[in-house]
């Protein structure tokens, strides 16, 4: 490990900067001077599996949950009934068989290509105006809360989401012009009819999972003094919890997880998903995912009460939640830290918290680290560019939670690409930047100010988390 | 102390290794360790690559002439490439050529060579779906190219090439506990409905000899390779035994063992439609004993802590005579027997023994000052 001594940070600070910081020789920064994302955690691959290793400080004999949580990961689960009894229960209708095909090497999705192509790390929930009992989403009365796209033999799918984009041209203050794409959709094939008008939509593709377990870990108090939901500080942000509804304890609970922070804990997420994403029951989500609508969705053989069992689930959980943070690279770059320099001045981490201490956690190895997520875990106002229009609990329909940058410079090794955003219309960095608003507006500005060297070297720290 | 000797398994020849020999007054240093583990590395994957052009002749010859005889060679020819393919398991973990991967996340050709568990259904026809698979899909080219390209593109389970996927070509599908797969020899009957997987077989073959020669000539003395850069990196000693930690610790004992055992699904035995499962552990910890013994780990460990490369000694002896015990075929003998049999125990006890063994490399590390991790 090689954590280099601050002192040598500055000096390779101000040598770039020049004269124009050469007057403040201690540059305090927010920004730890380690590489150590996932403190003891962290691991150092950046090979195409380094979202997939498990924490460095878990004990030998642990590995083996983590393996076993792997394979349930990898399962692509088959229709009921079958002969590996454990592992059937797909659908009646999904998105995709296992978890790996959307998280890909515990990464990122992506869009498709072309209108023409099934989403395969991507998804879309659906609700109409009005709340659940649980204070949630109101899904829609036929085809519930997200569009199963897929479904086993015998039983329609739902229906298909297309997205044609339109290209937005912009300009730098530099007179360097960009251009974005905005996604538009569209919905065909739909089995029961026409989704509506009073539909509400949100278009999700897959996170990646490293780190997921140390954000669990980062205690209730300290998001909760990073909040400042009227603005009392007057600084243009806000910052709000998402309270959400947790069913395996009954009570209201802050959610971490998920685009707009709609779930509250790991176990929760994982068996939604299941339900969700491949039709799969656990005894957190016991009821198949057919609306009353949907006859052969209902009259569908089912693979057990519940489908996955509570080891699978419990098992499956631990591994995600020990998916390890991969280090930084190349701290000690010229270039990376006056990128560095550049996001503080921008004031992008204010929300993109640079460290935070994780608590105590059920999982030893998550205990008490000292961490770089570059999230607040809070939601966030981010403008009508990005707008969903699909409350989610409390989160507005202009709010999403403040993603996490560690690892964001491995996601086009990973998984070869470099799309960003809830619904991956960044097609780089760069754009995920520029498409910020809202009370990222400001920032977003003063991203957009600097020279193009700066500017590269903002992109050039990002990348190096 | 004496120095234990362990014959190196099928093919590895001890002839090489004239380098390990030193005086008997001059300690073993670590340069020596790094130069004897590359010469062993080269010779394991000459092996490994040798065995490989056994098995495409014996695939050769079946395709020429299918019959149970020549399907016989060929799977014969299959379980022997395995064995010494196994022990080349111990040169994996640390992004040498076999893993590489580089700035861009270009990976070497493991994934491509021993990808597992795989989904069968991706390659060709299963039970009660005859049309499933790549073989049966005539939208897809088979070439190396296309093969290679579709091998785990969209799913980890959607593995195309390897040894595994010619193990399922050979076999089918393993759907008695009394025994292997037991694919028909129709199957690769000159006839037109068969062109394609005659055609998939020969390239997959193909495709995991030009992968064994690349290794080889990575690994070949006094070349422009990494070799070259191997025995001068700093990190070498690391690398060895961060191999050996992850070998025993994760993969064997977690990935392989432990996971087989906690869900009882024949899926998870590392190579189910041949049954060789048992052998793959096997070979496995010779690959580990290989290293340790045979390029001078042991002795080089010896000079710095006595007690402990005993200890390590000891417990990688144990750990071959625990998975040297376990009775096979591990679906049948062991994975399909009730929790807590004594079957069980014995696959338990060598895990058990594995788990110990890489926190001892790892300790060995620390003896060393050197980093040693599992799976990182």
């Amino acid at each position: 490990m090689h954590i280099k001594h601050f002192a040598i940070a500055i000096i390779a600070y101000v040598s770039f900067w020049g004269v124009v910081y050469a007057a403040k020789d201690t540059y305090d920064s927010a920004i730890l001077d380690n590489a150590l994302s996932g403190g003891e955690t962290t691991v150092f691959n950046y090979s195409r599996d380094a979202f997939a290793k498990p924490a460095a400080n878990l004990p030998t004999k642990k590995l083996r949950d983590f393996t076993f949580g792997n394979k349930m990961f990898n399962t692509r689960w088959v229709t009921a009934p079958a002969s590996v009894t454990s592992l059937d229960g797909l659908g009646p209708t999904f998105n995709r068989k296992s978890c790996a095909a959307c998280h890909f090497k515990d990464g990122r999705g992506k869009p498709p290509s072309s209108p023409d192509e099934p989403m395969m790390s991507m998804l879309v929930r659906l609700s109409v105006p009005g709340n659940a009992a649980d204070g949630g989403p109101l899904g829609h009365p036929v085809y519930g809360g997200q569009l199963n796209d897929r479904a086993v033999h015998g039983v329609p799918a739902e229906g298909m989401a297309q997205i044609f984009y339109e290209d937005i041209k912009g300009q730098y203050p530099d007179g360097t012009p960009y251009s974005l794409r905005k996604p538009n959709y569209k919905f065909i094939e739909m089995a029961y009819g026409p989704l509506g008008d009073d539909i509400m939509f949100s278009p999700r593709v897959a996170p990646a999972l490293h780190g997921a377990g140390l954000l669990e870990a980062i205690p209730e108090d300290t998001i909760m003094a990073w909040a400042d939901p009227n603005d009392a500080d007057a600084d243009g942000i806000s910052g709000r919890p998402n309270m959400v509804w947790d069913p395996i304890n009954n009570t209201k609970a802050l959610g971490r997880f998920g685009w707009k922070a709609n779930v509250s804990s790991l176990r929760l997420q994982d068996a939604g998903a299941a339900v969700g994403d491949m039709g799969v029951t656990t005894s957190v989500f016991p009821e198949q995912n057919c609306q009353n609508a949907q006859t052969e969705c209902i009259n569908a053989p089912h693979g057990g009460a519940p489908e996955m069992s509570d080891t699978q689930l419990d098992k499956m959980t631990f591994y995600v939640s020990t998916l390890a943070v991969p280090a930084r690279r190349s701290i000690d770059d010229p270039q990376v830290l006056a990128g560095a320099r550049a996001f503080e001045q921008a004031r992008c981490i204010q929300c993109h918290k640079p460290k935070a201490m994780t608590g105590e956690h059920a999982v030893d190895a998550l205990s008490n680290q000292l961490i770089q997520p570059f999230t607040d875990m809070l939601l966030h106002d981010m403008g009508e560019g990005l707008a969903d229009h699909r409350p989610d609990y409390e989160a507005t329909g202009t709010e999403w939670r403040t993603a996490p940058l560690w690892g964001i410079g491995l996601v086009k090794i990973v998984n070869k690409h470099t799309n960003f955003l809830h619904d991956g219309r960044a097609r780089n960095i760069e754009e995920a930047i520029l498409w910020h608003g809202g009370e990222a507006e400001a920032s977003q500005e003063a991203f957009k100010a600097m020279n193009k060297e700066k500017r590269d070297a903002l992109i050039t720290f990002l990348n190096s988390l | 102390m004496k120095k234990t000797i362990l014959t190196l398994a099928a093919g590895v020849s001890l002839a090489l290794f004239s380098t390990v020999s030193h005086a008997d007054t001059t300690p073993i240093t670590q340069e020596v360790v790094v130069q004897n583990y590359a010469g062993l590395v080269y010779t394991s994957y000459n092996a490994a690559y040798q065995d490989g052009l056994k098995l495409q002749q014996a695939i050769d010859g079946f395709l020429a002439n299918p019959n149970d005889d020549t399907l016989n060679g060929a799977k014969q020819a299959w379980l022997t490439s395995r064995n010494s393919y196994g022990q080349t398991e111990a040169f994996r973990f640390y992004e040498g050529p076999i893993d590489f991967a580089d700035a861009d996340g270009n990976e070497g050709p493991e994934g491509r060579l021993n990808a597992w568990p795989l989904d069968e259904a991706y390659i060709d026809y299963v039970q009660g779906n005859p049309n499933a698979g790549l073989v049966n899909n005539k939208g897809v080219k088979i070439t190396k190219d296309s093969l290679s390209g579709e091998n785990q593109a969209n799913d980890e389970a959607e593995v195309s090439t390897g040894y595994h996927a010619i193990e399922f070509l050979l076999w089918g599908q393993d759907l008695n506990i009394d025994g292997p797969g037991n694919r028909p020899v129709s199957d690769y009957a000159k006839t037109a409905n068969n062109e394609r997987r005659r055609a998939y077989l020969k390239v997959v073959t193909e495709l995991v000899v030009d992968d064994l020669k690349f290794l080889v000539d990575q690994w070949a003395p006094n070349q422009d390779n990494y070799a070259k850069t191997f025995v001068q990196d700093k990190d070498a000693l690391s690398k060895i035994m961060t191999a050996l930690a992850t070998l025993s610790g994760f993969e064997l004992a977690s990935e392989r063992m432990a996971t087989a055992l906690d869900s009882g699904d024949q899926e998870d035995e590392h190579s189910c439609f041949s049954d060789n499962t048992h052998n793959d552990f096997i070979y496995n910890a010779q690959g580990i004993m290989n290293v340790f013994f045979s390029a001078g780990l042991y002795e080089y460990l010896e000079t710095k802590d006595d007690d402990l490369a005993e200890e390590l000694e000891e417990q990688i002896l144990e750990t071959k005579k625990l998975i040297a015990a376990l009775p096979h075929p591990i679906d049948r003998e062991i994975l399909s027997t009730p929790k807590g049999s004594e079957a069980r125990q014995k696959m338990e006890m060598a895990v058990s023994s594995l788990q110990k063994e890489a926190d001892l490399f790892k300790k060995a590390g620390d003896v060393l000052g050197i980093k040693v991790s599992i799976n990182e």
